[in-house]
């Protein structure tokens, strides 16, 4: 995937040739959001954040419910447009380009940085591999050995294809809630995003499931870049390269993990990690 | 805010206190038998060599007690920031003090022999060490009880210093025995002292680095030259790079 040649406008082509992994570029900024403020109605819920998302990294963001974690997830994609009287100032680049441009549209950002909610929502008359390949056939996509390709190769990204290879016709509704939320995040890279946004991915799930989704979010690190939305400090801890700490809308300290866990530059850091307010 | 002196879970605070107050117990008792250790030797007293040997017991399951209670804290807690550095420096700290007191066991054992032997006026030759480390070992504790790196930061100099008394005492005992032959096992005896108080004071300085990365998070250990020698050096090191950090200028390699 050659990032330098795309446009937020270039449309999705089918590529017959599974994704291979090129060597590391220097860290580029997927995401430079500048003094990114965003209201829903009275409510002032992203107050002035300024940060860079470095590309090809895992990215998590903290904070206690409310302290608009989530609304600056989904301004990287702009679904907080979604949700009526929201309103925002500030900047957003995506690879240098601006976000928010006229020109840009939603559906094509929502198509190159793609989703994964706290609850998994395969679609529930859908079988698991038409779960995966909708994005694609929303698209316009009708080769079918195309779309089987790229159905095997992102269940197997997403470490599910050995356990529903038989099931393939199966609704995707049968399977595991954390099965389910694998499917999901395979629906998710089927389109062949660049970003994976995820909110609270693995916060309905058991300790188990928990661990393989930790595990495919490390190794889709290699390919994407993943901003991780989570409640649960040993996860970030365990899985992001960066932490951003967010409380009552501002960003207080946005650092590498190990760093932010062992020696946060700030107080209000130390003691909301350490369980000290919250 | 809520108050931020303590966490949200009383029982994690009372974890980390009885974790704090067992090394401080145990601390107490190491300072406290490293200095009988000297009093086995200068006062010739057999009775308190007993007693210093005797006592590393109580050490030595306050180390297990340590431990126990940082690995149960690590597995209950899963500490972060300044709580996670100070556990790891309780663990550390326990290993450190108990070859302390191991020190202070082998000079009362050395003590017990000499004190059977005339009175050799070179035992005064090892008092300045003694002070010396005894010393270093009361500031290192005040400075993890009172987080003060300044203090903490000093110790590894002063650590130098012991370490060129200990190589004086034994250029000057070596003489000794070229003068007094028959009395060689003796003077090997104090050479031996000697150098059990230089150990004590490298797990001193031990004690201290890891004093000052549970207080600064800094790790002073094998800098040579580049150790700080004081905690504003620390800080120099610390200097902020801007809002590089902010807006993720500073990237993981």
């Amino acid at each position: 995937m050659d990032r330098t040649q795309d446009t937020l406008l270039k449309p999705l082509a089918p590529s017959a040739a599974p994704a291979t992994p090129e060597p590391a570029p220097p860290l580029r900024k997927a995401f430079d959001v500048t003094d990114l403020n965003v209201w829903y109605g009275p409510k002032y819920a992203v107050q002035g954040v300024t940060l860079g998302i470095p590309e090809r990294t895992i990215t998590a963001i903290i904070g206690p419910s409310g302290c608009g974690k989530s609304t600056f997830l989904r301004c990287l994609n702009r679904m907080h447009e979604l949700v009526p009287k929201s309103r925002m100032t500030g900047s957003i680049l995506f690879f240098g380009e601006d976000l928010y441009a006229p020109k840009i549209d939603p559906a094509v950002i929502r198509r190159r940085i793609g989703m994964v909610f706290q609850k998994s929502n395969p679609f529930p008359t859908m079988s698991i591999a038409e779960n995966v390949t909708v994005g694609l056939r929303l698209n316009g996509i009708r080769n079918r050995s195309f779309l089987q390709d790229r159905m095997e190769q992102s269940l197997r990204m997403a470490a599910l294809w050995e356990e529903v290879k038989d099931d393939l016709s199966k609704p995707g509704v049968s399977l595991s809630g954390g099965q389910q939320q694998r499917l999901c995040i395979a629906r998710a890279i089927a389109t062949q995003p660049e970003v994976l946004l995820m909110d609270e991915p693995a916060s309905a799930l058991d300790p188990i499931a928990t661990m393989k989704v930790e595990e495919l979010i490390q190794q889709l690190s290699r390919d994407y870049t993943i901003v991780i939305v989570t409640h649960n400090m040993q996860q970030a801890s365990r899985v992001s390269h960066k932490t951003a700490f967010f409380y009552l809308g501002k960003l207080v300290e946005f650092n590498d993990t190990d760093q932010l866990f062992t020696r946060p530059r700030e107080k209000q850091t130390e003691d909301y990690i350490s369980g000290r307010f919250g | 805010m809520a108050d931020t002196t303590r966490h949200i879970l009383g029982s994690y605070d009372a974890a980390l206190s009885a974790l704090q107050n067992d090394l401080l117990m145990m601390a107490s008792l190491c300072e406290l038998n490293l200095r009988n250790s000297l009093g086995c030797l200068l006062n010739r007293d057999e009775e308190l060599c007993n007693v210093t040997i005797a006592d590393d017991e109580e050490i030595d399951q306050l180390e297990k007690q340590v431990d126990k209670s940082g690995i149960d804290l690590l597995r209950r807690f899963q500490p972060v920031a300044s709580d996670l550095r100070h556990v790891v420096a309780a663990m550390k700290l326990s290993g450190n003090l108990e070859r302390i007191a191991d020190q202070a066991v082998n000079i009362a054992r050395k003590a017990r022999k000499l004190n059977r032997s005339a009175l050799l006026p070179e035992v005064n030759f090892l008092d300045p060490m003694y002070r010396e480390v005894t010393g270093m070992l009361s500031d290192v504790l005040r400075a993890y009880t009172e987080n003060n790196v300044d203090l903490a930061i000093g110790i590894p100099a002063r650590d130098k210093t012991l370490d060129a008394m200990n190589h004086e005492i034994t250029e000057n005992l070596t003489v000794q025995m070229t003068k007094f032959p028959e009395r060689i096992t003796e003077y090997l005896d104090l050479i031996f002292i000697a150098r059990h108080l230089e150990r004590a004071g490298d797990h001193v300085k031990n004690i201290a680095e890891d004093v000052v990365y549970a207080i600064a998070a800094e790790d002073i250990r094998h800098m040579g030259a580049q150790r700080p020698g004081s905690a504003a050096d620390l800080l120099g090191d610390k200097a902020d790079n801007g809002d590089a950090w902010k807006t993720g200028d500073s990237l993981p390699s």
